[in-house]
């Protein structure tokens, strides 16, 4: 698997729990998408030729890109690189940007996978996460999205946002579920430093829900999209058979990726880089013909091992053979006493060579992984 | 002989000894007032300087022509000051004629002072009371006071102390004056077969180790051959001199005098203090009395924090013995905390310098337990066990009975907290033994205490419930049988080893109520209810229980968020390798040391 993500840094509003890089001007995106093609030259000069098996293009909000200028990208995109014939072309899109001619646009230029910022159907949650969309465009989008052809659509849901309860989680999951996403991904709100949510919770002004009410907020989202056919193969992502993300998979499966645009973070093997998080550094690099990097590390096989363990163990799971084969441990072996005590209080199922989290072990996730990454260590 | 003067300075914490062994060597021009800005040349470990105590003892020798014309040459001895080094002090008082008595004139005299005050007076060394700190302003209230105690104390007149301020430099040439004229010289024979005094050793990375010795009778000089009296070793002298700021080499000390040798002695161990040193040629037959083997009274485990790192740990202990012959150390193993060390120690503040030392000197990160004594424990079959570590306590149907070791402290106070002390005696199940006035307003009380009731927070409370007024001084007593009994905790019904203490049956409810409640605290949330109890033998006498984390998983990691995750995650991992593991219960390595810190 090999992916490559594109960020597309601007939007509308920003959203007070957000920690990616955006910014409001959006009067700067014709000379962005200029040098965002600067930028994809740059990196074809040392392109490998290895087929890309997904593209994402993240944000910000990429919606606000006009289905010429995706398209110019894709097609500039194609004309440097290999892409797999069964490649996942991801947008994000925001609920409150799309027509039915942008979507049109979109799956002309190749892109055959959308992702709506839902978030919620309530408009006070809406409110206090600074969405602008409200609770009827997320119907529409996913009307406007069929109608376009997409049969590959997720929706983020979120959860644990104050003054939500389970009832109006309850009724978002049941709204959400109606409008047959494809995938959804539900994640508990992350008070991000920096972001303009945590400067509130420091000063008072907001109040996390009480862990308890996560936990169970988290497992009424894990069981009612279970009953409705969605599995979970990570902490936060729900799919139907065969829709799962592949583009996250790539991350989660510690594949490769090479990414594009201010912020992003590539990783190539054992070298991760990431862009400078500034517009104007990004584009003053760029177009001095140097590759935008802020930094990069090297991984050393302890870190490849940490990343390994806990990143699988997030998603669908630990291979024993795969850690054998890589790094020549004994998983089993090392993960005791604890892997029973695990398996016994239902945390870890151990089937097929496969050690996953259950549900409640997604509850507790960080614990195990760091546990797991400890033990692997030695 | 007639020239020499051997003397030492007995005072409390803080009266001003150190400035005042500062002040004479600046008098004597033994370093200059350049030298003085470091302050207080005495106390060379960092440590010392930090605790503002003197652990370890040094000498000093000092040229001053006094008024009568003639010439001196005073050896100042340093002594420690602090109550778990009282044989040291005895030890190092043997190599002197006499002794400065500092007491400082806003505070009034002190326990620790009495104590080495009385050792000294049996000793038969001649006491010269000096009053310091008299340009203090508070001083004008109580000075009188002091000096009355100070009279009332050794029956000296008036006249007989010295009124001084090291500070400022006030009455140093009396002091030194009287030092020549009352002090008497050293009685000796040099001629007489050798007898030397060891009152101090130290370990020298090059030399071996350094001796310091007060010669009683006969000579050294270097190539003699040496003779140990106490552990038989034999050594030949490869260097003998005195001390000045720095060792001066003379090649030969005799009857009288102060100084140090070497001799390639790899061990401190052979050179024990209190130790008579002869020559073999013409050995002594009469070895200098009060010798005894210094032991420790209050062990801990000391192990690795990461279980890796045992051999390491092996290895510092051994180096720090080399200058610190008096701790012990024997492997040990736990369930709980794996491989390591059950360590002995003269007392507690000695045991808090090995693991502060282990720390920053050896770079060592330990775990240590509760501290404790050394029980003697007589079984049914009338068999004598000694118990240092709690979790090897036989079980209760095999002892017959269980001894533990008694101290006899002295405490004083001003009068007003004479009800506060009784009680916080009586709470430790101690017995007054006798009590006087010092003056009418401070009193000084005798208690017998079981030193396991000592051993934690003590000194702490008794500063604390006076104010910081009261001072304390003990000396071992003997065992004496008690109602002891083993109290383990379990965690989610495993025991840890580790974690079991002995306490007296009156007090086990209330220790276990207290030590679960703290164990409570200091064990995090796991993914598991954790129960936490306390036993005797299979009796349960408290318990408490820890619930189970709820959630703990970050919702977001994609492409962006890795580094920073695997950072967080490499964070926690270290965490989790740093706890101790039971069973299913991860346990913080001050969870083991949570007794000390109960209330």
């Amino acid at each position: 698997m090999f992916g490559l993500y594109l960020h597309i840094p601007f939007c509308e509003k920003k959203c007070s729990y957000c920690d990616f890089y955006s910014i409001e001007s959006t009067e700067h995106i014709q000379r962005f998408v200029e040098t965002l093609k600067r930028e994809i030259d740059l990196r074809a000069a040392t392109y490998d030729g290895t087929a890309f098996t997904s593209v994402f293009f993240g944000g910000g909000t990429p919606s606000l890109l006009h289905p010429d200028e995706i398209m110019v990208i894709t097609t500039l995109l194609r004309s440097h690189f290999v892409f797999s014939d069964d490649c996942e072309w991801t947008m994000e899109c925001n609920p409150g940007t799309v027509t039915l001619e942008r979507l049109e646009g979109y799956r002309r230029s190749g892109i055959n996978r959308l992702s709506f910022g839902v978030q919620s159907f309530q408009p006070a949650e809406l409110e206090f996460l600074d969405r602008i969309h409200n609770a009827d465009q997320a119907a529409v989008s996913m009307h406007l999205a069929r109608r376009a052809g997409f049969d590959n659509v997720n929706m983020d849901l979120m959860f644990a946002v104050p003054g939500q309860t389970i009832e109006t989680l309850r009724d978002n999951l049941r709204r959400m579920i109606e409008l047959q996403p494809d995938h959804i991904s539900a994640y508990s709100l992350i008070y991000e430093h920096g972001t303009p949510l945590y400067a509130d919770l420091l000063k008072g002004r907001v109040t996390p829900l009480p862990e308890e009410v996560d936990a169970e907020m988290y497992h009424l989202v894990i069981s009612t999209l279970r009953q409705h056919g969605y599995h979970q193969y990570e902490v936060s992502n729900f799919a139907r058979p065969g829709r799962e993300c592949r583009h996250n998979l790539t991350y989660w499966h510690g594949e490769p990726y090479l990414s594009v645009g201010p912020s992003a973070h590539g990783f190539l093997g054992t070298t991760r880089y990431w862009n400078y998080r500034s517009l104007s550094a990004w584009t003053d690099h760029v177009m001095k013909g140097a590759l935008p990097e802020a930094n990069h590390e090297h991984l050393s096989a302890s870190d490849l091992l940490t990343e390994h363990v806990f990143l699988h163990l997030r998603a669908d799971g630990l291979r024993l053979a795969e850690v054998q084969r890589r790094f020549g441990l004994d998983v089993r072996q090392r993960l005791q006493p604890d892997l029973t005590y695990w398996i016994e209080a239902g945390f870890v199922n151990d089937h097929n060579d496969v050690l996953s989290l259950t549900a409640e072990g997604y509850r507790v996730c960080d614990e195990i992984s760091s546990k797991a990454a400890a033990r692997m260590a030695g | 002989m007639q020239n020499y003067r051997n003397f030492c300075i007995i005072a409390h914490i803080d009266h001003g000894k150190s400035t005042l062994a500062d002040r004479l060597l600046e008098r004597t021009g033994r370093v200059s007032a350049r030298e003085m800005t470091m302050n207080q040349i005495l106390d060379d470990n960092p440590l010392e300087q930090e605790r503002g105590i003197t652990i370890k003892l040094h000498a000093i020798q000092m040229d001053y022509a006094a008024k009568d014309g003639s010439s001196y040459k005073l050896n100042l001895i340093d002594t420690p000051g602090h109550v778990d080094f009282s044989y040291e002090v005895s030890r190092s008082l043997s190599a002197c004629e006499g002794a400065l008595l500092v007491v400082d004139a806003t505070q009034g005299v002190e326990a620790q002072t009495i104590s080495n005050l009385f050792m000294a007076i049996e000793q038969g060394l001649e006491i010269i009371p000096v009053i310091n700190k008299i340009d203090l302003p508070s001083a004008v209230t109580t000075i009188e006071s002091v000096k009355q105690q100070v009279m009332d104390l050794i029956g000296c007149k008036e006249d007989d102390m010295i009124l001084a301020s090291a500070k400022a430099g006030i009455g140093i040439d009396e002091i030194l004056e009287a030092v020549v004229a009352r002090v008497p010289p050293p009685k000796g024979d040099p001629k007489a077969p050798l007898r030397a005094l060891i009152y101090d050793s130290v370990f020298d990375a090059y030399r071996g180790v350094i001796v310091y010795v007060r010669v009683i009778d006969g000579t050294m000089r270097e190539k003699d051959k040496i003779l140990f009296m106490a552990t038989g070793q034999t050594y030949e002298l490869d260097e003998v001199g005195v001390l000045y700021m720095q060792r001066q080499r003379t090649g030969e000390l005799s009857a009288g005098n102060v100084g140090y040798f070497t001799a390639a002695i790899r061990k401190l161990q052979d050179s024990k203090v209190g130790d008579t040193v002869t020559l073999m040629s013409n050995p002594t037959t009469n070895p200098i009395e009060g010798f005894r083997e210094v032991k420790p009274m209050v062990f801990s485990g000391i192990y690795p924090a990461d279980s890796d790192d045992f051999e390491d740990l092996r290895e510092a202990l051994g180096k720090l013995s080399l200058n610190d012959s008096a701790i012990t150390f024997e492997p040990e193993s736990s369930s709980a905390l794996g491989f390591g060390f059950r360590c002995g120690f003269l007392g507690l503040l000695h045991m808090e310098i090995v693991q502060e030392r282990l720390e920053r000197e050896f770079n060592q990160t330990i775990v240590t337990t509760v501290p404790n004594v050394r029980y003697q424990v007589v079984t049914t079959r009338e068999e004598v066990l000694w118990v240092d570590n709690p979790a090897q306590l036989p079980n209760p149907t095999l002892i017959n009975e269980i001894l533990e070791p008694y101290i006899r402290a002295q405490i004083i106070a001003p009068s007003e907290y004479v009800g506060t002390i009784m009680k916080l005696c009586m709470d430790r199940r101690g017995t007054m033994m006798g009590q006087s006035y010092l003056s009418a307003d401070r009193v000084d009380m005798t208690f017998e205490l079981p030193l396991a009731e000592v051993v934690f927070d003590f000194y702490d409370k008794l500063k604390s419930n006076t104010r910081g007024y009261a001072s304390l001084d003990y000396e071992y007593a003997d065992y004496k049988p008690g109602q002891l009994v083993r109290m383990d905790i379990l965690l989610n019904g495993e025991q840890v080893d580790a974690l079991s203490s002995i306490v007296h049956r009156q007090k086990a409810h209330e220790w276990g109520k207290r030590l679960c409640s703290k164990l409570r605290e200091l064990i995090p949330r796991q993914m598991f209810e954790v129960a936490i109890q306390a036993a005797i033998g299979s009796k349960i006498i408290a318990r408490e229980s820890i619930s189970a984390m709820r959630k703990n998983v970050l919702a977001k990691c994609y492409g962006g968020d890795i580094s920073r995750k695997r950072k967080l995650i490499e964070k926690q991992k270290e965490g989790k390798k740093r706890m101790k593991q039971v069973g299913k219960v991860e346990i913080p390595q001050e969870a083991f040391h949570a007794v000390l810190s109960l209330d």
